[in-house]
Formats: structure tokens, C-alpha cells, sequence
């Protein structure tokens, strides 16, 4: 189907109007049966949901997975969602109930158990990764995310999940209070604490050089592309 | 202030929550302590590897959700379309999850009967092979088979459990037959009765199990707060 100059036009317009809408109000389309308003939810939270669940789960397909069976909630019961709380809050409640579940379920699979044993969960620092290896800078964001990750995967799953809902998705404690269902105070203590296990297993690459050279790198184009693309908005 | 203080406040600090009265302390601890110092440090620098280690999503990602979406949309259009496929189902689940339960509930009413039954003067003992006799025709007019056999326990397992009660020692046999009225038809009008308390029973455990089934649905989209609870 071709579509005419005036309708690109229009359909961009559209897009652009979408993005100027609160969350809450594009919630309240989609329960009018308007697509669009979907489609820009979508756009909004697919990384943010991807980045937390990935954190959580640790697999790239199962958060994957979990990410679209999110969105798709979202679709399907976008008519339960009421203005009392906010739309981020309702969103990562159904990401965090399905990962719990998840990890509810995989947790009761027996598992194999290895002839080498692991050392124990609080005596695993990561290792620094080897920068001076690694010849492209995709791989050595790639390597670095893969390390970051299974350091946070080992902070205990009760303080992982109110903080990654703090500092990957920047939700308020008050909002991870509904998330979580935990009271404010034991918000603030749990992030405390997995702050505190954070630090202590990702202590070795704090002290490494070549990855904070690395790490201002990444964060230098990455503002770079942040510029590029509101040049090109 | 300790360092275990200060550090719960630098976790404060960073998300823009220390409280006033204590910003002041804390920056006096600070200029004291190098350790706190260095995680001060450290909390900031594990915030920025997060932030710089954001995973993208795989290319295909929408396309995928797309045809997840119609999918699931197609499914639930189908539901809706042939309702009777999904009350069929309940209905094979409604036997298989709750038959035993049933069993079981019959089996405390029978019990319930036979120890709390109507009570009034204590009918004159009858000889055993009477209340043997007694026992099987009541057994024998029940069609418990259907709900006993989910439970595993079969007619001849009831007619067990009834004729038992004639084979028990006479004192203990004198207290057990107070509980029947002594008159076989009274009897089976008290177990039907029982058995229709029973059914309405049972009713209502399959529908607070249904309810208990939404909840949970709803539950899994709302989460702890059940933000929807005004449906």
C-alpha cells in the first residue's frame, strides 16, 4: 500500500504529537481502542522493561520474552489500568510479578548440580575484563554489560529488585513502594544494601584503570549519539 | 556518626533524600573519614557502569511483539467466540481438582451424622447382625460412587466404615447408636438432607476457588496493591 505524500506527513505529525502525551493520558487511548497510543507506550518502555528484566533474569531470550509478555499485558488488561497510581508503577508491577514468577518457578526445577563446586555466592567478585583484548568498542560495551550483569545477579533477589527498579529504571521510592508492595522504609534500607553488595562485588573493576578510561568512553558516545538524534528530531 | 550511618545516608544522598539535619553531619564525617569517602565514590561510579551498560534490545524485537499481540489477540477472540469450549473444560477440571474434596466433605457429613445425629432417648440396643444388616442397606441405597471414587475410597470402604461401628465393643457401641434415631427411613432422610448441605457446600467452595483463580489473575496485572480492586 503506497501512501501519499500528505498522509507520511500527517502519519509523522501524529508520531510527534504522541510524544508530547503523558503516559497516563496515551493508557486512557489505548482503552479507547487506539493503536498508535500503543505503539508510542511501546517505544517509551521496551528498553527500560528489557534492561530491568535482563538484570533480573539474566538470560537475553527469557527477558526478552518476559519483556513482550509484559507489553502484551499491558495491551490485553489496559482497561483495568485507573489513574490512582502511577502508569511506570503499573507497568513494572506486571514486569515484576512475572519475573518473580518466573524465578518462583525455576527455582522449584530441580537443578544439576556440578562436581566443581562454585565458591560461595559472597566471595565472588567479578574479574576486571582484559581491555587491552578487546579491539572494538561494541565488544568491550558488550563484555563490560555482560560482567555488570552477573554482578548484579548476585545480589539477593529481595534488595535486586528495588534496586534495579531505582537505578535502571529510575523509579521514585514511593513508586517501588507500590511495585513491591514493601514498606518505605524497608525500600530504602533494601537499596541500601544492595548498593553496599553492588560496590563490594564490582570493586575489582573500580580500581581498574583501563575500564574507567573505558567507561568515559562509552558514556562520551553515547552523549554523542543522545546529540545526534535530537539534531535529527 | 559511624561509618554505618553515614553510609545508609550516602545511599540517601544519591537518590536526593538526605534529610536536612543531617547533611551538615554527614559532610563532617566525610572530611574525617577516607573510607566513606572512597564508597561515597565507588556508589557513584557503580551508578554510572549501570547506566553505561544499558543492553539494547534485539533488532527484532517489535516485529516479534507484533505477532506475539496477534496472536494473543487471536486466542482471545476465540474464546470468546465458542464460550462453550472453555465451560466444557471448567467443567472436567471442576471434577478432577474438587471430587475429592468432595469425598472428603461427604465423609465428615456421614461421620457429623452418625456422631451428632438427632438425639432424643437413647433407642434400646439392637442385636449386631441387625446393625450389621442396618449398615449395608443404608450403604446400599447411597450413590456415593461416583464422588467416593475420586477420593480412592469405594462403596465397599463406606459399608466398611458403617458396619464398623457394629463390630465395636458394646459400651462404645451403646454412645455410637445414639446418634441414629433407630428407625431407617428418619436415617436416610438425615443423610439426604446432609448430602443436599453437602452439594450447596461444595458449591460454594468451587465458586470461591473461581474467585480465588481471578484474583490471582488480577493479581499478576496489579500486583500487591490491586490497583483495579473497584472492579
Amino acid at each position: 500500500m503506497n501512501l501519499s505524500r500528505d498522509e507520511h506527513q500527517r502519519a509523522r505529525q501524529l508520531a510527534a504529537d504522541l510524544k508530547e502525551i503523558r503516559d497516563e493520558d496515551l493508557i486512557v487511548q489505548v482503552q479507547n481502542g487506539q493503536r498508535r497510543a500503543y505503539d508510542e507506550i511501546v517505544t517509551r518502555y521496551k528498553g527500560r522493561l528489557f534492561s530491568f528484566i535482563l538484570r533480573m533474569v539474566k538470560e537475553p531470550d527469557l527477558a526478552e520474552e518476559l519483556t513482550q509478555e509484559t507489553l502484551i499485558r499491558v495491551y490485553v488488561h489496559a482497561a483495568k489500568y485507573r489513574e490512582i497510581a502511577k502508569f511506570s508503577t503499573w507497568v513494572f508491577t506486571i514486569a515484576t510479578n512475572l519475573v518473580r514468577n518466573k524465578m518462583r518457578q525455576r527455582s522449584r526445577r530441580p537443578r544439576l548440580i556440578s562436581l566443581n563446586p562454585a565458591p560461595d555466592e559472597g566471595e565472588m567478585p567479578v574479574d576486571p575484563p582484559d581491555m587491552v583484548a578487546d579491539t572494538s568498542n561494541e565488544v568491550e560495551r558488550e563484555e563490560l554489560g555482560r560482567l555488570i550483569r552477573e554482578a548484579t545477579a548476585q545480589i539477593p533477589e529481595k534488595y535486586r529488585i528495588p534496586f534495579l527498579l531505582r537505578e535502571v529504571d529510575q523509579l521514585s521510592y514511593e513508586e517501588i513502594q507500590q511495585v513491591t508492595g514493601l514498606k518505605l522504609g524497608t525500600v530504602r534500607s533494601r537499596i541500601n544494601r544492595a548498593r553496599g553488595r553492588f560496590r563490594q562485588l564490582i570493586k575489582p573493576m573500580l580500581r581498574n584503570e583501563s575500564l574507567l578510561e573505558e567507561l568515559e568512553q562509552i558514556e562520551a558516545r553515547a552523549l554523542a549519539e543522545k546529540d545526534n538524534q535530537r539534531g535529527e528530531d | 556518626m559511624r561509618c554505618n550511618k553515614a553510609r545508609e545516608y550516602l545511599s540517601l544522598e544519591m537518590d536526593g533524600r538526605t534529610p536536612p539535619d543531617v547533611a551538615g553531619l554527614l559532610e563532617t564525617h566525610l572530611d574525617s573519614c577516607a573510607d566513606c569517602q572512597a564508597y561515597r565514590t565507588d556508589l557513584l561510579l557503580g551508578r554510572r557502569l549501570l547506566a553505561a551498560t544499558e543492553p539494547e534490545l534485539p533488532e527484532n524485537f517489535d516485529w516479534k511483539l507484533q505477532l506475539r499481540l496477534n496472536q494473543t489477540l487471536k486466542e482471545t477472540a476465540g474464546e470468546a467466540a465458542f464460550p462453550w469450549e472453555e465451560a466444557r473444560t471448567d467443567r472436567w477440571a471442576w471434577l478432577r481438582n474438587f471430587g475429592a474434596a468432595a469425598a472428603v466433605g461427604m465423609a465428615a457429613v456421614l461421620t457429623v451424622a452418625i456422631f451428632l445425629g438427632p438425639t432424643g432417648a437413647p433407642p434400646a440396643s439392637r442385636p449386631l447382625s441387625e446393625n450389621r444388616a442396618l449398615a449395608e442397606t443404608i450403604s446400599d441405597r447411597l450413590p456415593l460412587e461416583t464422588n467416593l471414587r475420586w477420593s480412592g475410597m469405594g462403596r465397599s470402604g463406606l459399608q466398611r466404615q458403617v458396619s464398623g461401628i457394629a463390630q465395636q465393643p458394646v459400651d462404645r457401641r451403646l454412645r455410637l447408636e445414639g446418634g441414629w434415631s433407630g428407625s431407617d427411613r428418619a436415617d436416610l432422610v438425615t443423610i439426604t438432607r446432609l448430602r443436599g448441605e453437602n452439594r450447596a457446600l461444595t458449591g460454594a467452595l468451587v465458586q470461591a476457588q473461581r474467585q480465588i483463580r481471578q484474583m490471582q489473575a488480577q493479581l499478576d496485572t496489579s500486583g500487591p496493591k490491586a490497583l483495579d480492586l473497584e472492579d
